[in-house]
């Protein structure tokens, strides 16, 4: 995980919007990791107020919670630029570049196809949540709106991400899948 | 037929046997109609019934109907201090005008009631009894449901919140120093262990649960006559036995920590209205203020004899 | 269909996606998607982003990338060095001194990190190019680092036992004792191999002790103090009723960020964000898996495979230890191909009501399944750790990586089978701290 992926990326040829989206990635990429040091912090604040101060903490074991969720769907983008999500490479690998450029496309596409359907669906439970009013069921009573736009705002930007990827390969600026390309000599 | 019921406890419940019974019924019956049963959040996670349960997703489910709190306040009356005194009390309850309201909202929700029931739970400390507002002053507690927090941290004690299944432990260490939850609870998690005193639910208790088996109307409505009446038969059978094991649940749970060594204290009805005073200033003052209707449903609910 | 062959179908389909290169969360999302669509109606895709939230909405998650932190945090610095060089000066009358004090090295280091390709890099960036340099052979430099790393994820703190905890809904506390004495069984074993190895080698001045002055071995002692400082906080935390486990994490990562800063004067802000970017990286990662495979297990058991497969499995009436050689085999062969995280999340629901039906302990099983998952990280195609030890000595051939390693999956399989005739080496500890099993 960390020497193998140390200098793997999305690569854009120069394609502004491609670049674009690229950055677009690595600015949720720097908000996830804050909100996992506001993690850290919280879960830390908490126990002082707790152990030393014997105080009540009503609110940060939920805060966290959603911090780490809001974390997780803003990472995906991010993660997906960096080529971080882990596969199994076999098969790809195995194939000549032409075939494995086919392949690429096929599972971007299934990939796009399955994450909108996580976006759309996610997108209404927004919606409902908003337009409900609805609440954690605890004494801080969160409005659950605001730990459910990660959802749609997460899967959003994951599939521009994503798509950028697509166009990347049909355009012949980035390596499917990713993997190095033994022809061009490079070292990953 | 058939018909998927979620729940999240072990097959060992007594709310995994109520549902039980139903399918049995049901099946015995002889009307083409099954009902699967999932235990142990196998299906849907413990708070997450309630949605797809209203979108006819699920079918049917046993549920604490103030894990849905936060999107009907109202549902959190189910799970109020004070408000049921004992179980038969609750029975009473059951049947009142306020069981009615809470059914219309169901009813907007496309959920209606099958099987209606109570669990009773009490408090337990680590290191001396819990009876009264005051003993409970200055501990670091976990306890079951909104309205006990907001009502025991009225009293001064410090609220921690953690999940259920971290309690022993941090029973164990001393993080916590006092528990407020189900007798059940009490007995599975093997809090006897781990506590001095248990004050359980007795003559009368504060913490009573309202955890129904509900239905989607919808699918309730496109059965057959037949599998309908099956289906009520198979729910009266089911709430008679529910109504008995749920006393019997409060004597088995004494029992249990009695033979651990742990003191048992008793609730008296002093105690029970110095809480209920507390309750007042604190949970039902938050209910109000937080729920439409809220005044109104309280008031019903506090008629009930 | 019936639901047995359906789940042979899922299988099938399981496999032949996640062999098309996709990531292995997506490709998971994937599945599900497709068999809800096609079995349980258009509407149930409605239920795909709530069941995905609901699995992230959990507190224990948070453990998992804080116990990163703690070793994204200790490997940016020269700790992990510091350590197996103390070990050298002092273990002077240990034959093989370096391999067994790099291999002691990754054991400690595993107990503050929660995942085993950091332990791995963290003490194989100075100990690989040592050993090398003071003759040992390749085979055993590479192996025994790459061996030891996955001690990571045995040797609490462990992201896969908090995964296991989380899927099987166990006690994390209990897992994390209960892998203790098989991790440090299985260093032993490693160590016994290392040495008996490079002997072999014919190179066995190597394993001739060297002698240091007194005045060296105290002078290195105060560069391991943080490092026990971390140890001895995080217990403190976590058995002085400060904090439940879940929580305790967060102590050791802000602990391990502070002494990083402080210490070992990390306090450029690249540095600093480097340490959190790669953090982030492999939670993301590993969060994903857990969210997706949470939708892939709400579609088997709505389509009642789960349910089946454990019946089945039950009524199939096998030998209990020819049931669980056959679990182990399954498991190695996914572990071959896809990280641990998966494997679990994806077999546990499953595999759990069997062994607890077959009379096996639930967190002996998790200790087994763990030693498993850690030949997994040392054997091709996929392993992880040895791309870990690629990464750092570019010069040794994978296939001596390779070679090297084999020996270590054999003392992984060992301790396996003597964890079987002597259970008690996991469960006694958990038993003996936190009381029997509820
Ligand atoms: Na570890
Ligand atoms: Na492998």
């Amino acid at each position: 995980m960390t020497a193998q992926t140390e200098t793997t990326r999305a690569r854009h040829g120069g394609v502004a919007a491609l670049r674009a989206i690229g950055w677009l990635s690595q600015a949720c990429g720097l908000v996830a990791s804050l909100m996992i040091l506001a993690s850290v912090l919280i879960t830390c604040q908490m126990i002082f107020i707790r152990y030393v101060l014997g105080g009540s903490t009503i609110w940060q074991t939920e805060a966290v919670i959603y911090l780490m969720v809001g974390a997780t769907m803003l990472g995906l983008p991010y993660v997906q630029y960096l080529r971080g999500h882990v596969n199994v490479d076999l098969v790809p690998l195995a194939l000549p570049m032409a075939a494995r450029r086919v392949l690429a496309a096929v599972v971007l596409c299934l990939s796009l196809a399955v994450l909108g359907v996580m976006f759309f669906h996610g997108f209404e439970l927004w919606l409902m949540a908003w337009e409900r009013g609805w609440r954690s069921e605890t004494v801080w009573g969160v409005k659950l709106w605001i730990p459910y736009l990660a959802l749609p705002v997460g899967f959003g930007l994951f599939i521009l991400q994503l798509a950028a990827d697509l166009a990347g390969v049909v355009l012949g600026v980035d390596r499917p899948f990713g993997v190095p390309d033994a022809d061009a000599g490079e070292d990953a | 037929a058939e018909l998927r019921l979620s729940h999240q406890w072990s097959t060992s419940d007594v709310r995994h046997k109520v549902a039980q019974i139903v399918a049995d019924h049901v099946a015995a019956a002889d009307v083409d109609l099954e009902i699967r049963i999932f235990p142990s959040q196998s299906l849907f996670k413990a708070s997450e019934q309630y949605r797809p349960l209203s979108r006819g997703q699920l079918d049917m489910t046993v549920l604490p109907l103030s894990y849905a709190g936060g999107e009907r306040p109202a549902y959190n009356l189910t799970l109020m201090p004070g408000l049921v005194k004992n179980h038969d009390h609750a029975a009473r309850l059951n049947e009142s005008p306020f069981m009615d309201a809470i059914g219309e909202i169901m009813a907007e929700d496309d959920v209606m009631v099958l099987v209606d029931g109570y669990l009773a739970g009490g408090f337990a400390g680590k290191d001396g009894c819990i009876t009264k507002p005051e003993d409970i002053a200055g501990l670091q507690t976990r306890a079951a449901g909104k309205a006990f927090e907001q009502m025991l941290a009225g009293a001064g004690a410090s609220i921690a919140s953690m999940a259920s299944s971290e309690v022993y432990n941090a029973m164990q260490t001393g993080v916590l120093q006092a528990v407020n939850t189900s007798s059940s609870s009490f007995v599975s998690f093997r809090l006897y262990e781990q506590v001095a005193c248990y004050t359980p639910a007795g003559d009368v208790a504060l913490w009573f649960m309202y955890q129904p088996v509900l239905m989607n109307k919808s699918t309730f409505d496109g059965l057959t006559a037949e599998q309908q009446a099956a289906l009520r038969a198979g729910a009266a059978k089911a709430e008679a036995f529910y109504l008995e094991e749920a006393k019997k649940e409060d004597a088995a749970s004494v029992e249990v920590f009695r033979k651990n060594g742990v003191e048992i204290a008793q609730m008296t009805s002093e105690d029970f209205d110095a809480w209920r005073e507390l309750a007042k200033q604190t949970s039902y003052k938050a209910f109000v203020e937080s729920t439409p209707d809220g005044q109104k449903l309280l008031d019903l609910a506090l008629s009930v004899e | 269909m019936d639901p047995l062959t359906l789940g042979g179908v899922v299988a099938l389909a399981t496999i032949l996606v996640l062999f098309s290169g996709v990531s292995v969360a997506t490709g998971l999302l994937i599945t599900a998607g497709g068999f809800l669509l096609a079995f349980d109606g258009m509407r149930s895709l409605e239920l795909m982003p709530e069941i995905f939230f609901g699995k992230l909405n959990d507190f224990a998650l948070l453990s998992i990338p804080m116990f990163i932190i703690m070793g994204a945090a200790i490997s940016s610095t020269r700790a992990g060095a510091d350590l197996y060089e103390a070990l050298d000066r002092w273990l002077t009358r240990v034959p093989g001194g370096l391999v067994v004090s790099n291999l002691g090295a990754c054991a400690l280091f595993a107990a503050m990190s929660g995942s085993s390709p950091a332990t791995c890099a963290a003490i194989g960036k100075m100990g690989v190019p040592e050993m090398r340099r003071r003759g040992y052979p390749d085979t055993v430099a590479a192996g025994s680092i790459a061996a030891g790393g996955t001690l990571g994820i045995l040797i609490p703190p462990s992201v896969t036992m908090i995964v296991y905890g989380v899927a099987t809904e166990t006690s994390i506390g209990r897992l994390f004792l209960a892998g203790v004495v098989p991790g440090l069984m299985l260093v032993t074993l490693f160590m016994a191999w290392s040495i008996y190895a490079t002997w072999a080698s014919g190179n066995a001045k190597v394993l001739e002790s060297r002698s240091f002055t007194w005045a060296q071995k105290i002078e290195i002692l105060p560069r391991v103090g943080p490092f026990l400082a971390v140890i001895v906080g995080v217990l403190f935390v976590l058995y002085g009723g400060v904090a439940t486990p879940s929580e305790t994490a967060a102590v050791g990562a802000l602990l391990c960020i502070g002494i990083a800063v402080v210490i070992y004067r990390l306090w450029n802000l690249p540095a600093l964000w480097a340490i959190l970017r790669d953090s982030t990286r492999e939670s993301v990662m590993i969060l994903f898996i857990i969210a997706a495979a949470g939708v892939f297990s709400y579609m088997l058991s709505s389509l009642f495979i789960t349910q089946s497969i454990a019946a089945w499995i039950t009524e199939l009436d096998v030998n209990r230890w020819v049931l669980m050689a056959a679990i182990n085999l399954f498991l190695l062969v996914a572990g071959f191909f896809l990280p641990p995280v998966a494997v679990i999340l994806m077999a546990a629901p499953i595999l759990l009501p069997v062994i607890l039906a077959a009379g096996f302990d639930p967190y002996w099983f998790a200790v087994v399944l763990t030693i498993n998952m850690e030949i997994g990280l040392i054997s091709p195609p996929v392993g992880l750790n040895l791309y870990v030890i690629n990464g750092i000595a570019p010069d040794i051939p994978l296939k001596t990586i390779l070679r090297g390693s084999i020996p270590y999956v054999m003392c992984m399989v060992v301790a396996i089978l003597i964890l079987c005739v002597f259970p008690g080496l996991a469960t006694g500890l958990p038993d003996l701290v936190m009381g029997p099993v509820l």
